[in-house]
C-alpha cells in the first residue's frame, strides 16, 4: 500500500517538476524564429552580402583605393578603376571603381574589407540567402551590390529597407 | 683605383671611407639609415628637403648629410633625439599641404614620403588650417600633375635638364606658391621619356598610361629586355591580370640602371593592339580569311614538300634546268625583333630543311664588318690591350673621350645617349662629333666636325692624315657651318692626344668604311673601343647568329668547307655552299617571279611598296604581329607573339647578351620557336631543339663567342657576348652584299612596332621631330 502511494507521489512530483519548465517557458517571450514563413530577424554587427553605399549627393563612395582587395584574406574582390569626368562623375573622388566584382564563391564574411574601406564605402548589409545551382552566378558585380539611389531626405531618416540592393528586412549596419 | 681614406665616427661605428665621399653615402653604404627625399645619386646636389639631417661634432646646428664631405676625424650622430626630431619635424612641415589622398593616389603602396611618415613621422597632425588645392593638371598624354601632392625635392627638374638634357621643366614662384611647370605654359614638349615621373618620391607626377590602372602590391613584376631599340634596356614589366599595365625600372638593376625612354616605359600598349593578328589567315582568292593553325601549318608544308621535290628533281637532272627557267628556290627574310635562339632556329632551318643560303635580315649596322676589321686588326698586331675592343654600352660612362660618328643617339639609341652625357657630366669625358647635322647631343660635345652628307670616310680619312681627304671637307657644309683648315687639324690634334677613346658609329660607316675606321682608331694612343649603333632589340643577335647570305653562325663564311663541314656534322645536314640572295636581292627577284616561296619572319621587305604587285608572284608565309604590307601580299600568315610573350634571350647592339622573361601571352599566337618546330615536323623533318633553352644551349656549343658565364644573364643581368679578341682572323674577307642601312626610327616610331602603338601615335612631339637622320 505504502508503495503504491509512494508512487503516486513520485509520479505527481515528476510531472510537476516537468511541467514546470513548460508552465514557466508559456510565459515567456518566444524566442524561435518562423524562417522561412517570416523574415529572421539580424543584429545590426550581423555580416550579409556587402552593400556599396552611395553619399549624401547620391554618389557612389567607393574611390576604388583598392584597399579592400588588399585585406581580403580569400582574394574575392576584383576592382577596375577610372576617371570621373566632368560629364560623368560617379564618385565623389577623382576617381572611381568602373568595375567591383565579389566572388561569394570565395568570400568567407571576415569582414576585413569594411574594415579597411578608407570612406565606408563596404559594407556588410543582411541579406543572406545566397546559395545557387550556379557557381557563375555568385560572381556579384557592381549593379549588384550598390545601394539604391534615394534621395537626400530619404537616407537621412528614412526606411533604411530602401538603401539595401533588394529589399527583404535588412537594416545597413 | 682607391684614393685617399679618411676615419670617420658615425653613431660609435668607425668607418673609413674615400676622402671626399659625401657623408649621406658614407653612412647608407655603412648600413646606417639617412632619410632623404632631394639627395640623388648622380644628380647635382640640393639640399632642398632637409631630411638628412645629422649631427656634426663641433658644427653648431644640424648639416644636411647630403652637402658635407667626409674630413678625418669627423664625428657624427644620426640617431639623437634632437635628429629624430628634425625629421619629424620637417614632415609635418611637408603634410601641411600635401593632401592626405593616398588612397586615390597611383603612388599609393609604393610612395617614398607615405614610407618616410611611417618611419620617422609624428603619429597624428597639429595643423588645423586649410590645406591649398590646385587642380590636377594634365601636361601630355602621359604626364600628369598634381601641385599640392609636390614636396618640391626638385628631382624632376634635375633629372630633366642634367639627365635627360632636355630641361623641359622648371620651378616658378616663391615661398608656399612654389611650383613645378613645364616648359610651354601648360603643357610639355620634350621627349616624353617619364624619367620625370619615374624618380617623382611622391604622387605629384604620375603616368597617363598607367593612370588609375592599378595597385602596386597587386601586379606580378615581369622584368625582361625592351623590344623597341637596339640599345636592349631592361624594363620591368607590371602585370596584372595577363594585362601589361606598366614598364618601368625602379631597382636600377640591368645595363641601363633606371632608364628608359617613352617605348621602354609606355610602348608595350601595341601587345593588345585591335589589329593583333590573333588567328592564321589563308589566301582563298583575293581575300585572306581566318583559319586554324593546323590547316595553315599543313597548307605551307605541303607546298613547301612539293617545291623541295620539285628542286630536287631539277637537280639530278640536270638537263630540264636549260629548258625551265632558272629559279632561286627558298628564300628566307628574318627578323631584328626575335630571339636569338629563333633566329639560330631559323637560319638552321633555311640551310638543313630548306636548303638554301638565301637567308638575310633588315642590316642596321655592320657587325660583320666590324667583326672581322676588328679580328684581322688583332691579328696583325698582337694586342698588348687588356680589354675586349668592343665596348659596352657602361663603358662610355667610364671613358675619357668618346668619338660620335653618324647617327643622332638621342633619338635611334637613348641609352647611349643618356650614358654619353652621364660621362661629359659627371666624368667630364670630352665628346667629339663628326656629324652632318647639328644634332642634340652638341650641347655636350667638346670639338664638332661638321661635315657634308656622306663625307664620314673623307672625315676617317682626315684622322688618318690623308691631305687630299682634308681638301674634300673644306667649304661650308649644308647644316651651314664653315670647315676650316684650322677645324680640321684642331679636331684631328685633340682627337691625337686622347688616351682611351670609344668611337660610336651609326650605318655612315659599312663596309670598308669600317676598317678605315679600325685603322684611324689604332693610330690612336691608348686603347680604341668601338660600339656599332644598329636598330632594333635583337639587330646584333641576328647576325651573330647567321641570318646572313653569306656567314653562318659566328661569322663564317659560307663559302668555306672547315666552317660548312663543322656545322654539317652538329645538324647532319648538308649545307648549300654557294653565297646567297640580300633582301634587296630577294624582293626583286620575286618581282621578276624568279623566287618559288618566300618565307618573311617578323619582318617587313615591302614596306612602302604595294602589297598589290607581289600577289601570286610567290609563295608567300608571313609569321609576324600585325598586317603589315608584306603580309598583305601573303599566301599564309602566321600569328606570332612577341617579345614580352616569351622567354629567351636577345644581344644588344654592343654585344650584350640578356634574357626575355614571358610577361603576359596573347590567345591564339604562338612563338616564332614554335611555329618553326611545327612547320619542320609537318614536313616530316627533325629541328632540334625545340626549347629555347636548349638551343642556347646549342648556339654556346657552335658559336665560340656566346660560350659566356651565363650566372649573370640568368639573374636578369647582362653578359658581354665574346670579342673577337685573340679570335684567329678570318682568311676570307666579309662579302659585303646587301645594303645595310638604318630604319630612321625617332624616340616617337619603331618599326612596324610603332605604327601600333596608341601612345607612341598620342604623343604631339611625333609631328615635330619627323626625322632622326638627314631628309
Amino acid at each position: 500500500m505504502a508503495s503504491i502511494l509512494g508512487g503516486i507521489v513520485e509520479t505527481v512530483a515528476a510531472l510537476a517538476s516537468g511541467f514546470k519548465v513548460t508552465f514557466r517557458q508559456m510565459f515567456r517571450p518566444t524566442v524561435t524564429e518562423n524562417y522561412p514563413d517570416e523574415a529572421p530577424n539580424f543584429q545590426n554587427r550581423f555580416r550579409g552580402l556587402h552593400v556599396l553605399q552611395r553619399d549624401e549627393a547620391g554618389l557612389e563612395k567607393c574611390v576604388a583605393c583598392f584597399l579592400c582587395s588588399a585585406a581580403c584574406p580569400s582574394n574575392c574582390i576584383y576592382i577596375e578603376a577610372a576617371d570621373n569626368t566632368a560629364e560623368q562623375q560617379i564618385s565623389a573622388g577623382e576617381r572611381y571603381a568602373s568595375v567591383y566584382n565579389i566572388d561569394y564563391n570565395r568570400c568567407i564574411f571576415c569582414g576585413y574589407c569594411v574594415e579597411a574601406c578608407p570612406t565606408d564605402a563596404i559594407t556588410h548589409g543582411h541579406e543572406f540567402e545566397l546559395a545557387s545551382y550556379n557557381v557563375t552566378d555568385l560572381i556579384y558585380r557592381k549593379e549588384r551590390l550598390l545601394a539604391q539611389k534615394t534621395t537626400t531626405d530619404q537616407t537621412a531618416a528614412g526606411d533604411p529597407a530602401l538603401s539595401m540592393p533588394s529589399g527583404r528586412n535588412q537594416s545597413a549596419s | 683605383m682607391m684614393g685617399e681614406t679618411v676615419k670617420i665616427r658615425v653613431d660609435d661605428r668607425e668607418l673609413e671611407v674615400q676622402r671626399g665621399t659625401l657623408l649621406i653615402e658614407a653612412c647608407r653604404a655603412a648600413g646606417i639609415e639617412v632619410p632623404s627625399f632631394c639627395y640623388y645619386p648622380g644628380l647635382s646636389l640640393q639640399a632642398a628637403c632637409r631630411m638628412c639631417l645629422v649631427e656634426i661634432e663641433k658644427a653648431p646646428k644640424l648639416q644636411t648629410a647630403c652637402t658635407v664631405p667626409v674630413t678625418e676625424g669627423m664625428i657624427v650622430r644620426s640617431n639623437t633625439e634632437q635628429v629624430t626630431q628634425a625629421r619629424r619635424s620637417m614632415l609635418e612641415f611637408l603634410l601641411g599641404n600635401h593632401p592626405l589622398d593616398c588612397p586615390v593616389c597611383d603612388k599609393g603602396g609604393e610612395c617614398e614620403l607615405q614610407d618616410m611618415v611611417f618611419r620617422y613621422g609624428a603619429s597624428e597632425s597639429r595643423y588645423g588650417e586649410a590645406k591649398r588645392h590646385v587642380e590636377e593638371q594634365q601636361w601630355s598624354p602621359v604626364v600628369y600633375f598634381d601641385a599640392p601632392r609636390c614636396i618640391l625635392c626638385y628631382r624632376c627638374v634635375r633629372v630633366c635638364d642634367e639627365g635627360m638634357g632636355v630641361g623641359a621643366l622648371s620651378v616658378v614662384n616663391r615661398g608656399v606658391h612654389t611650383e613645378i611647370a613645364p616648359n610651354h605654359g601648360d603643357h610639355l614638349e620634350c621627349e616624353e621619356c617619364g624619367m620625370c615621373i619615374d624618380i617623382c618620391p611622391v604622387g605629384a607626377l604620375t603616368s597617363g598610361a598607367y593612370r588609375y590602372k592599378a595597385r602596386p602590391w597587386e601586379m606580378q613584376y615581369t622584368s625582361t629586355i625592351c623590344t623597341h631599340c637596339g640599345d636592349g634596356c631592361k624594363t620591368t614589366l607590371s602585370v596584372r591580370n595577363n594585362k601589361i599595365l606598366r614598364g618601368n625600372n625602379r631597382d636600377r638593376s640591368g645595363i641601363n640602371g633606371e632608364f628608359l625612354c617613352i617605348k621602354g616605359r609606355y610602348a608595350y600598349d601595341f601587345v593588345e593592339h585591335p589589329s593583333r593578328l590573333r588567328q592564321p589567315l589563308i589566301r582563298r582568292g583575293r581575300e585572306l580569311v581566318e583559319t586554324t593553325w593546323e590547316e595553315a601549318i599543313g597548307t605551307v608544308a605541303a607546298k613547301w614538300s612539293e617545291i623541295l621535290a620539285r628542286r630536287n628533281k631539277a637537280a639530278n637532272n640536270t638537263l630540264a634546268e636549260t629548258s625551265e627557267k632558272r629559279s632561286e628556290g627558298f628564300g628566307v627574310i628574318g627578323s631584328n625583333h626575335t630571339t636569338n635562339e629563333e633566329n639560330y632556329l631559323l637560319q638552321k632551318f633555311a640551310r638543313t630543311v630548306l636548303q638554301t643560303n638565301h637567308v638575310d635580315h633588315h642590316r642596321t649596322a655592320d657587325y660583320a664588318a666590324l667583326i672581322h676589321a676588328l679580328a684581322n686588326e688583332s691579328a696583325e698586331q698582337p694586342s698588348q690591350a687588356q680589354r675586349p675592343p668592343l665596348a659596352r654600352s657602361k663603358d662610355i660612362v667610364g671613358a675619357s673621350a668618346i668619338l660620335l660618328v653618324g647617327n643622332n643617339p638621342t633619338e635611334q639609341h637613348p641609352l647611349i645617349a643618356w650614358n654619353i652625357r652621364e660621362a661629359c657630366r659627371l666624368n667630364g669625358a670630352r665628346l667629339y662629333i663628326i656629324h652632318s647635322r647639328r644634332i642634340p647631343l652638341l650641347r655636350q660635345s667638346h670639338r664638332f666636325l661638321p661635315l657634308g652628307l656622306g663625307h664620314e670616310a673623307d672625315a676617317l680619312r682626315h684622322l688618318c692624315g690623308e691631305p687630299e681627304a682634308t681638301q674634300a671637307l673644306l667649304g661650308e657644309t649644308p647644316s651651314g657651318d664653315n670647315v676650316t683648315a684650322d677645324l680640321l687639324n684642331d679636331f684631328r690634334n685633340r682627337l691625337q692626344e686622347e688616351k682611351d677613346v670609344i668611337v660610336v658609329f651609326g650605318d655612315e660607316i659599312t663596309g670598308p668604311d669600317v676598317s678605315l675606321l679600325i685603322r684611324m682608331g689604332s693610330r690612336l694612343s691608348g686603347q680604341t673601343r668601338y660600339i656599332a649603333l644598329g636598330d632594333y632589340s635583337n639587330s646584333r643577335g641576328a647576325s651573330d647568329m647567321g641570318l646572313l647570305p653569306h656567314l653562318l653562325p659566328g661569322y663564317r663564311p659560307v663559302g668555306d668547307a672547315a666552317a660548312r663541314a663543322f656545322f654539317e656534322d652538329r645538324w647532319k645536314s648538308p649545307i648549300p655552299a654557294t653565297v646567297g640572295l640580300s633582301v634587296d636581292d630577294m624582293v626583286a627577284a620575286t618581282l621578276q617571279g624568279g623566287m618559288d616561296a618566300l618565307y618573311v619572319v617578323g619582318a617587313n621587305p615591302l614596306k612602302g611598296r604595294n602589297p598589290e604587285d607581289f600577289c601570286g608572284k610567290t609563295f608567300l608565309v608571313v609569321q609576324d604581329l600585325f598586317l603589315q604590307e608584306t603580309a598583305q601580299a601573303a599566301d599564309v600568315v602566321l600569328p606570332a607573339a612577341s617579345a614580352y610573350e616569351k622567354s629567351g634571350t636577345v644581344t644588344n647592339t654592343c654585344g650584350e647578351l640578356q634574357r626575355l622573361r614571358k610577361a603576359v601571352g596573347v590567345l591564339g599566337t604562338r612563338t616564332d620557336l614554335q611555329i618553326f618546330a611545327s612547320l619542320a615536323a609537318a614536313m616530316g623533318a627533325t629541328l632540334h631543339p625545340s626549347q629555347p633553352e636548349e638551343a642556347l644551349e646549342e648556339i654556346r656549343q657552335m658559336v665560340p663567342e656566346y660560350n659566356i658565364p651565363l650566372a649573370n644573364v640568368l639573374a636578369g643581368g647582362a653578359e658581354a657576348v665574346l670579342n673577337p679578341n685573340g679570335f684567329k682572323p678570318l682568311a676570307a674577307p666579309a662579302e659585303t652584299s646587301g645594303r645595310v642601312y638604318s630604319a630612321q626610327d625617332t624616340l616617337f616610331t619603331s618599326g612596324t612596332l610603332g605604327r601600333f602603338s596608341n601612345i607612341l601615335n598620342l604623343v604631339p612631339e611625333r609631328n615635330i621631330r619627323k626625322e632622326p637622320g638627314p631628309a
